[in-house]
């Protein structure tokens, strides 16, 4: 009789325990705020404790980071991000290159914080500079906000480090174009080009780019001579010749096929099919 | 009677074979402490921190497991060098075993050094079968364990150290304030380069002068620590292994000497 006493007494204690539980963890649940991030300390003093486990430490703030910042429950869960990565993080492991890269994620895409996320990765830049992944993100970020010269920059800085693959020195010649700056350009293709290291792939994709932009080098030189004309004598000139001949333009360009490019005079417009122009009609 | 028993007492091969048969015997003594278990734990650990993660991570599973398994590895080599090391001397003491021992030709720095090469080769066998769980695990992530080897060198010569430190606690006090103390240079030991900060701090030369001190008198363990390192496989300086290798060695035999010289002075009446 005494032992039924015992574990009724067992199971009504559990039943209390777990009960009170979750009804406490219910009220934590509704207390805790990002307030509760505030209070993380910084790495440098975590590094300390850690009595020199502090990649591990790392590895449990990043997962806890994870956990916390996939929680779309918590409106205000984007007030620390930078301290948990930046401050917390970084300084116990400033070779984490995914905490970089994820913690910029959660910031530019999640929180909207583009100059945040930046800061972030050329921090994780600075600490490794053999990582040319980061600002490789960043200038993708860059890219997706419209700032082309940004982007630029930073695709420099990762084309410049000898382990970045061929891909990201033909990113940085793209961007500079979209920079509007199409002789810089065509100046980085042709390296790409003339680098007998490049590979198969990237040489038809330099060909193709060095043709397109050249193109567009001759039409936007022969539009400017063009509307000067025009101005100067009150309508369009009969040809590229007369253009020529009476010294708005050095030379007559011609494609990069050999064939001259199509002027209408009455129009004043210079045009020509895309695909003969690039070379894709074979 | 071989050639090697004919020789008189206390010359080089008869002084190996007493520290031998001592260490051999604290060997087996932990193995049946059951002290192997703790790598059934360290496996359990590992397995399902990998298997975790996959769960819980965004990208850097393999750094993870990396990192959870050398500080696994560090860990749970600090614990039982620190909770076998500090009852090592003492419980021979307790158990009366040590009168025994002692009444036999066997000086007592071959004892307290036979005690040290025991069970640091139980930990030497701990660190390498927990590496193996380790690389294992690896190699299933298609990851190569190899550039993980010189942390671990370094990991042993830290747990060197720490088991010199507990057994020379164990030899002067009981097992319970020679585990604290043990810890306490553990900690401490992590933590000395800050000495050099509070050095800068303060204002008297005295101050300092104890700053310092105190600096080279607790063992620098930070020096052995690679295990970020090895895991970003960062590039090591050329004398950075060898020299915490001596670093580590020398410190050892510094504290194993004053292991010896304390329990040489020890009065079991």
């Amino acid at each position: 009789m005494r032992r039924v006493w015992v574990v009724l007494l067992l199971i009504a204690c559990t039943a209390t325990a777990v009960s009170s539980a979750r009804g406490l963890g219910r009220i934590v649940e509704v207390d805790r705020g990002a307030d509760e991030l505030l209070y993380l300390p910084n790495g440098k003093f975590l590094k300390v404790a850690s009595l020199g486990q502090a990649p591990v430490l790392a590895d449990l703030i990043y997962i806890w980071a994870i956990q916390f910042y996939s929680d779309y429950a918590r409106d205000d869960r984007f007030r620390y991000v930078r301290h948990v990565f930046s401050d917390v993080i970084a300084e116990l492991d400033p070779h984490y290159i995914d905490a970089y890269w994820l913690g910029a994620m959660i910031l530019i895409v999640e929180d909207g914080d583009l100059e945040g996320g930046l800061a972030l990765l050329d921090q994780g830049f600075a600490a490794n500079p053999d990582k040319w992944i980061l600002p490789y993100l960043a200038a993708w970020e860059c890219w997706l906000a419209d700032q082309h010269e940004r982007a630029a920059e930073y695709f420099e800085l990762a084309a410049a480090i000898p382990q970045a693959p061929t891909g990201v020195r033909r990113m940085r010649a793209a961007m500079v174009a979209r920079s509007g700056d199409l002789e810089a350009s065509l100046r980085l293709w042709q390296e790409i080009l003339d680098d007998p290291g490049t590979d198969p792939t990237s040489v038809k994709i330099a060909e193709r780019k060095i043709r397109g932009l050249t193109v567009r080098i001759h039409q936007r030189d022969l539009r400017a001579a063009i509307e000067r004309f025009r101005i100067d004598n009150s309508r369009y000139p009969e040809s590229l010749a007369e253009l020529h001949r009476v010294g708005y333009i050095r030379f007559i360009p011609r494609r990069p096929d050999g064939t001259d490019y199509d002027y209408d005079p009455t129009s004043g417009q210079i045009s020509g099919p895309r695909g003969r122009i690039l070379g894709d009609s074979g | 009677m071989n050639a090697a028993q004919r020789r008189e007492p206390g010359t080089v091969p008869r002084t190996f074979a007493v520290v031998q048969a001592i260490a051999l015997n604290t060997f087996r003594e932990a193995i049946r402490d059951r002290v192997l278990y703790l790598l059934l734990v360290f496996a359990i650990l590992l397995i399902a921190v990998s298997r975790l993660l996959s769960l819980l991570t965004v990208g850097s599973e393999v750094k993870i497991i990396k990192d959870v398994g050398l500080s696994a590895i560090s860990l749970f080599g600090v614990l039982t060098a620190v909770f076998v090391g500090v009852s090592l001397v003492f419980k021979e003491i307790e158990r009366r075993t040590v009168y025994t021992l002692l009444a036999n030709p066997v000086r007592r720095w071959q004892f307290v050094v036979g005690k040290f090469i025991g069970l640091l080769t139980v930990l030497s066998l701990n660190v390498l079968i927990m590496f193996l769980v380790l690389a294992a695990v690896l190699l299933v992530y298609g990851e190569s364990p190899w550039p993980l080897l010189p942390a671990l060198c370094l990991i042993v010569v830290e747990l060197g150290i720490v088991t010199a430190f507990a057994l020379l606690f164990s030899c002067v006090t009981n097992p319970i304030l020679a585990a604290v103390w043990t810890f306490a240079v553990y900690v401490s030991g992590h933590l000395s380069w800050s000495l050099l900060l509070l050095r800068e701090k303060i204002p008297t030369a005295a101050g300092r002068a104890l700053s310092d001190l105190f600096y080279w008198l607790l063992p620098n363990l930070e020096l052995l620590n690679i295990k970020a390192e090895v895991v970003h496989q960062l590039p090591l300086s050329s004398g950075r292994v060898p020299l915490a290798i001596l670093y580590g060695v020398s410190y050892t035999i510094i504290v194993l000497v004053v292991a010896c010289y304390a329990f040489e002075r020890k009065d079991f009446i």
